[in-house]
């Protein structure tokens, strides 16, 4: 027994020696859900992947992080010279981080790349209106589309800027293992599911960045993520749950920093089968039913903003003239017996993801619950993300189900993608609506395309697809220490940081 | 013997190789992988085109044969997520699954087999009776509670250990521990159980009437009978652990090959998956092998034709 | 005996949960969530929505317990039988069968789970199915041994001289020799299938809400250990004292049954 003690002690010892010593180093940590899918620009892009290829490589344009208004980045301006061809200025002196410069022909060399159908990018469907990029000189691009595009700029947002030089001499799989980019952070090293290390670029173009490393780690677990970021082991983490916040806040070294984010939450009312669901009045009447603010309140603990129709009132085209549906049970009964409906008789299915979206779970089982007192039967199934995709794609989803949208920063990309009956993620389609929104996305003139936009929400409101649920509110633990203030679009880049002294 | 050999590594591949189709056509019953490749954007018809491309538009029987024709090469193709092939990504995660699964292994049988054999020799006492409880307990909670409890204590409060990821020796501190505590306590378990078995059988009964001392019984005849059944579940535990410590990897963010498998899985990268189950049935075999072989060793009554 | 008693404590109170519990497990109370153990009404407090932990883990013993025994008692029957066959007729039936075990053992049961969850959903039943599917193995492979061992005893041989069928030497000779390890090993079996339950539910394919099963509101309390702890505690407590009963009851039952070990 005495033996035992004394290896007890010893190895009390040697984890005591072995105890994390945190060493003040001029680096950043972002823990994430997730592992990057590859570090090739523009061939995945979901956040764990946009998250370190933000940092590699530069957009052409990017926006403005106060009023989201798009300002030049690669590209100091532009200009529209008729429906179908627009040219583009670029920033001279660029190198990217081989030394090779930036210009005309790296712009082109990457739109080409992505619309080539044997690279198999993920995004090329949103850039194939592009048919040619012209080089007028060695810093003058012109870009020609096969009909209007004004998504352009958008999409230009998070269109990345590849090396030509190097993807034609090393080929994709060693570009993507070994990127190169203008960006403010080069490549050092990705240890797949451990850490993508990445060290600053002295010369980047708009200045040495302030933190010296930036590194992404991945760590799957909620708590353990909540865990390493309390102990200053990772500096920033998204998506803390409205419940956590206190904790984090009460942390020796650690906050929760808020910004209301463009992305929506929804709950989709399909209306492909017959059934009370093709009836407006009882779309309508769900939204009247539903306590949203209570859901904000108590489900979300406040970090939410209900929004009135499709789009957050940060997308520049929502139309301010909308209110939310309020809270109207009553008028909720009274809507669904005019339409020749009794409540106790409506039998919903809601499907859910799980984990995908802030307690959209808890937020599904909520609504049942609420849908519950005026006497519709509503049950909740929780599908895996897959299979939830799965799903909404076979149309094959119960009367309702949950999802959420963005980054949005326009109408065409909400509404044409999620209410029009031929879309891929639509729970939604009336013909008459399908028409109006192809008209609008055609439409170059910004007063026209307001105008049309507006009458469309307008109506998408009345018609009421979905429930409109809220914009989510994005919020970031961070270290207090870091100086740093989160971005409305959900980007994440070393850039923007410097360490508090 | 040479023959028994040559049988069991012949029965071992038609094993894989069954294992392997298995998985494959299940993974047309797990859902469509084009749809997580492409953004929520994407139109039917690029869904489509992927499809095509990707070859998954042919027909099961077409797409079977093209899959068996190319693993027969060695080729599993390429990751349908990550810019690598499917057998770069599982052989990346070897080392890290192999050291968490061996040392744990380890640990647990050096834990395990003197409180299984105390626990056995006196029966009853209190000694026996606490480690009864502790590793009923050890087997009775959910490996993803005790490794978060053990980083909110060890890693939030105590601030001791890192939280988890993988490269120094105190990264697999509390891992080990996690997945000590339900391995331990199996083996344990089961050590006593069999020490027991052993030592009621007549030829330990005769061993006492020779006068043998109580301790020589135990430890020169009983554990060695006993290391039979330890060894067998070793063997499969092991086989077990290299791709079922995905709740320990997850938790601790340990880049092991269980969680890569779960997490092909969840994204339908289905090559990858392909290679993850090779990897495994063909360990596991392997495994199964060695330990009908141990048999001969360790147990001259047995013999193979 | 503290075993079954144990036991019996856990039975009785999912059988008469509606009187024991002191509130409809289901029913959301959601601007009192998350409240501390012992605040008014709530004895272990409240979850995320609002619901008292109290109830749901008394009603979440029917769900455990069901799960448990279901899949024991279909698992359990299913490996037996494969277990007699494979270890009474032997040679290449036993051979297809182990082999068929080994191809089990080796496939990751995530698949399986995540399988069964596309084809029918998530779902209690689902759950089962598939803890079914992986647990039989564990039978088949106890009964095959113990088979292995008993067909050359004198008994048998002599009744096979008697010219007894096949089928009634398995069920009436052997069967009954090899009735007391099932029955061991299926007490033991109980806890950890209770786990696999919460397991599942960590991987994301668990019993669907807001059913009460101590493994759901394990792996969702896991989420809330910053700030609920009790959450997470009071389901995995109950787990672990069913787990110990059980445990407890099974050694109990070797001790009593099993002819080999004396007293």
């Amino acid at each position: 027994m005495k033996r035992f003690w004394i290896v007890l002690s010893m190895l009390l010892l040697i984890i005591s020696l072995l105890t994390v010593s945190t060493v003040a180093a001029n680096e950043v940590i972002i823990g994430s859900p997730a592992d990057a899918r590859t570090l090739f620009a523009m061939k995945f892009i979901d956040l764990a992947t946009h998250d370190p290829i933000s940092n590699i490589y530069d957009p052409l344009i990017t926006r403005d992080r106060e009023t989201m208004e798009y300002i030049g980045h690669l590209a100091k301006g532009w200009e529209v010279l008729d429906d179908l061809t627009w040219e583009f200025y670029l920033n001279e002196g660029i190198k990217f981080h081989n030394g090779a410069p930036f210009n005309a022909e790296a712009v082109k060399f990457t739109i080409d790349y992505i619309n080539d159908p044997d690279n198999e990018m993920a995004y090329r469907g949103r850039y194939s209106p592009i048919h040619t990029v012209e080089i007028m000189d060695e810093y003058t691009v012109r870009f020609h589309t096969t009909e209007p595009m004004p998504i352009l700029l958008d999409r230009l947002t998070s269109c990345y800027i590849l090396e030509p030089g190097y993807v034609t001499e090393f080929g994709e799989t060693h570009a993507s293992l070994n990127p190169i980019g203008t960006g403010p952070y080069k490549f050092v090293e990705w240890v797949q599911n451990q850490e993508i290390v990445m060290e600053r670029f002295e010369d980047y173009w708009m200045g040495t960045p302030e933190v010296e490393r930036v590194i992404f780690r991945p760590i799957p677990e909620f708590s353990t993520r909540v865990a390493a970021l309390l102990v200053g082991e990772i500096h920033v983490i998204r998506d803390v749950p409205g419940h956590m916040v206190a904790r984090v806040d009460s942390g020796r070294r650690t906050e929760v920093r808020g910004i209301p984010s463009s992305r929506v939450n929804y709950i989709a009312l399909v209306n492909f089968q017959e059934g009370p669901m093709q009836s407006k009045e009882v779309r309508q009447a769900l939204n009247y039913a539903v306590n949203v603010q209570e859901l904000i309140d108590f489900v979300l603990d406040g970090s939410a903003t209900q929004m009135a129709g499709p789009l957050s009132v940060i997308n520049p085209d929502h139309d301010p003239s909308l209110e939310p549906y309020p809270y109207d049970p009553e008028k909720a009964v009274q809507m669904i017996r005019d339409a020749g409906y009794e409540p106790t008789q409506l039998s919903f299915t809601l499907d859910s993801p799980d984990g995908r979206y802030p307690q959209d779970r808890e937020v599904a089982m909520a609504i049942a619950d609420q849908l519950r007192e005026i006497g519709i039967n509503v049950s909740v199934r929780v599908n895996e993300w897959g299979t939830h995709l799965d799903r909404i794609i076979n149309r094959n989803t119960g009367e309702m189900f949950l999802l959420g949208w963005g980054p949005a920063f326009n109408a065409q990309g909400t509404i044409e993608s999620l209410m029009v009956t031929d879309r891929t993620y639509s729970g939604f389609g009336l013909s008459w609506l399908d028409e109006m929104v192809a008209k609008a996305v055609g439409l170059v003139d910004p007063d026209e395309m307001r105008e049309a936009w507006d009458e469309i929400q307008q109506l998408v409101y009345d018609e009421a697809p979905w429930i409109f649920l809220w914009q989510q509110h994005d919020l970031w633990g961070v270290n207090s220490d870091l100086d740093w203030t989160p971005r409305a679009d959900e980007r994440v880049l070393g850039f923007e940081m410097r360490w508090n002294d | 013997m040479q023959r028994y050999l040559v049988k069991r590594i012949f029965q071992m591949l038609i094993v894989v190789f069954l294992a392997l189709t298995a998985v494959f056509f299940m993974q047309f019953l797990a859902g469509d992988p084009v749809i997580l490749l492409l953004p929520m954007d994407a139109t039917f018809e690029e869904i489509a085109e992927m499809r095509e491309r990707l070859g998954f538009d042919d027909s099961i029987f077409v797409q079977y044969f093209r899959f068996v024709s190319r693993a027969l090469q060695g080729d599993f193709g390429p990751s349908l997520r990550h810019p690598q092939t499917a057998i770069q990504l599982v052989l990346s995660r070897v080392p890290a699954t192999l050291e968490l699964a061996l040392i744990a292994v380890v640990v647990s049988l050096l834990v395990a087999i003197p409180i299984g054999v105390i626990s056995a020799a006196f029966r009853g006492s209190w000694f026996d009776q606490v480690a009864i409880v502790v590793t009923v307990f050890g087997q009775a909670v959910p490996g993803f509670w005790l490794g978060i409890m053990l980083i909110l204590f060890f890693s939030v409060t105590l601030e001791w250990l890192p939280t988890g990821g993988r490269g120094e020796l105190n990264n697999l501190i509390l891992p080990i521990i996690t997945l000590t505590a339900f391995y331990a306590a199996r083996f344990a378990r089961m050590t006593r159980s069999t020490v027991l078995d052993v030592l009621n059988t007549d030829y330990i009964r005769t061993a006492r009437a020779k006068g043998l001392s109580e301790r020589r019984v135990l430890y020169k005849h009983a554990l060695r009978n006993a290391s039979i059944s330890i060894i067998t579940l070793l063997g499969l535990q092991l086989g077990q652990l290299l791709g079922g410590a995905v709740v320990t990897e997850t938790v601790f963010y340990w880049p092991g090959l269980g969680r890569l498998l779960v997490q092909s899985l969840l994204n339908r990268d289905f090559p990858v998956v392909f290679t993850g189950v090779f990897f495994i049935a063909l360990v596991h075999a392997t495994l199964n092998l060695a330990v009908d072989l141990f048999y001969l060793v360790v147990d001259p009554r047995i013999s193979y034709d | 005996m503290l075993g079954f008693a144990i036991v019996l404590i856990v039975i009785i109170s999912s059988l008469f949960a509606p009187f024991i519990a002191p509130s409809d497990p289901n029913q959301a109370n959601r601007p009192n969530r998350l409240q501390p153990p012992g605040s008014p009404g709530h004895i272990f407090g409240t979850d995320q929505h609002g619901r008292d932990l109290f109830s749901r883990v008394i009603f979440g013993a029917r769900i455990s317990l069901f799960v448990g025994l279901v899949t024991v008692l279909i698992a359990g029957t299913i490996g037996t039988v494969v277990g007699l066959f494979s270890g009474y007729f032997g040679k290449w039936l036993d051979s297809v069968i182990m082999r068929l075990v080994d191809v089990w053992l080796s496939f990751p049961f995530i698949l399986l789970a995540l399988i069964i969850n596309a084809i029918l959903g998530m779902g209690l039943r689902n759950v089962v199915i598939t803890l079914i599917i992986t647990g039989w193995v564990i039978f088949a492979r106890l009964v095959r041994g113990e088979v292995l061992a008993l067909k050359n005893r004198d008994y048998i041989q002599a009744a096979k001289a008697l010219g007894q069928s096949e089928l009634k030497i398995i069920f009436f000779h052997i069967l009954p020799n090899v009735f007391t390890p099932i029955i061991i090993i299926s007490s033991l079996q109980i806890s950890q299938i209770i786990i696999a339950e919460a397991t599942i539910s960590f991987l994301g394919f668990g019993v669907q809400p807001p059913t009460a099963a101590w493994g759901n509101m394990l792996s969702d309390g896991r989420n809330f250990l910053f700030n609920a702890w009790w959450m997470a505690t009071f389901p995995g407590l109950a787990l672990a004292f069913t787990a110990l009963g059980l445990n407890l009851f099974g050694d109990w039952l070797r001790d009593t049954l099993d002819p080999k070990i004396s007293k």
